[in-house]
C-alpha cells in the first residue's frame, strides 16, 4: 500500500511540473507539449489504479486515454499550424 | 507485488519524473518537446510492461501489449505533427520580433 502511495506521489509530482508548463508556457506549442505529457501521466495513473484495485477495467481506460491523447495532440498541432499561418497582427482568426 | 515488477515500475516512474523536470527546465519549445515525448513514451511503455510482469496473467498481458503498441506508434506521429507546428510558430514569432 505504501508502495502504491509512493508511485502515486511520484506521478503527482510529475503532473504538477506538467501543469506548471501548461499554465506558464510562452508559446502554444509549449502548452500542447505539456498536455501531451499530462496525457501520458494520466495513462500511468490509470495503470496504477489497475494495480491497486486488481481489475482489468482500468487497463481499458488506459487504452482509451492513449488513443484520445493521440487524436487530441494531432488536432491541436493542426490548429496551431493553421492559426500561425493565417494570423495577422493583432487579429485573432 | 513481485520484486522485478516493482523495480521496473519504479524505474519507469523515475524516467517520467525526469521527463517532467525536462519540460520545466529546458529553454525552448522544441527542446521541451524532445524531453516530453521521447522520455514519456519510454516511461509509460516500461510502466505498462512492469504492470504486466507484476500481474502475470493472460487478461492483463494482452491489454498491456496493446497499450505499449498503441503508444509506440501514436506518440511519434503526434509529436511529429506537433514539432511541425512548433517550427512554424517559432519562425512566425521570429518574423514578428515579439517576445510575448
Amino acid at each position: 500500500m505504501t508502495l502504491l502511495m509512493f508511485m502515486v506521489m511520484m506521478a503527482g509530482i510529475a503532473s504538477l511540473l506538467g501543469f506548471y508548463r501548461l499554465l506558464a508556457g510562452p508559446t502554444h506549442t509549449d502548452r500542447v507539449v505539456a498536455l501531451d505529457l499530462l496525457f501520458s501521466i494520466a495513462v500511468v495513473f490509470s495503470l496504477i489504479a489497475a494495480l491497486a484495485s486488481g481489475r482489468t477495467v482500468y487497463l481499458d481506460v488506459a487504452i482509451g486515454l492513449a488513443l484520445i491523447g493521440f487524436v487530441a495532440t494531432l488536432a491541436w498541432a493542426r490548429l496551431i499550424q493553421d492559426v500561425v499561418k493565417t494570423k495577422r497582427d493583432g487579429e485573432i482568426p | 507485488m513481485t520484486i522485478g515488477g516493482t523495480l521496473i515500475c519504479l524505474l519507469a516512474l523515475a524516467i517520467l519524473l525526469i521527463a517532467a523536470v525536462g519540460v520545466v527546465r529546458l529553454p525552448d519549445a522544441l527542446a521541451r518537446q524532445h524531453a516530453a515525448t521521447k522520455a514519456a513514451t519510454l516511461a509509460v511503455s516500461i510502466f505498462a510492461i512492469g504492470i504486466g510482469v507484476t500481474a502475470w496473467d493472460g487478461q492483463w498481458t494482452w491489454r498491456v501489449i496493446l497499450i505499449t503498441v498503441i503508444l509506440l506508434f501514436a506518440m511519434p506521429l503526434a509529436s511529429h505533427a506537433l514539432a511541425r507546428a512548433g517550427i512554424a510558430e517559432l519562425e512566425r514569432r521570429k518574423d514578428d520580433g515579439s517576445t510575448g
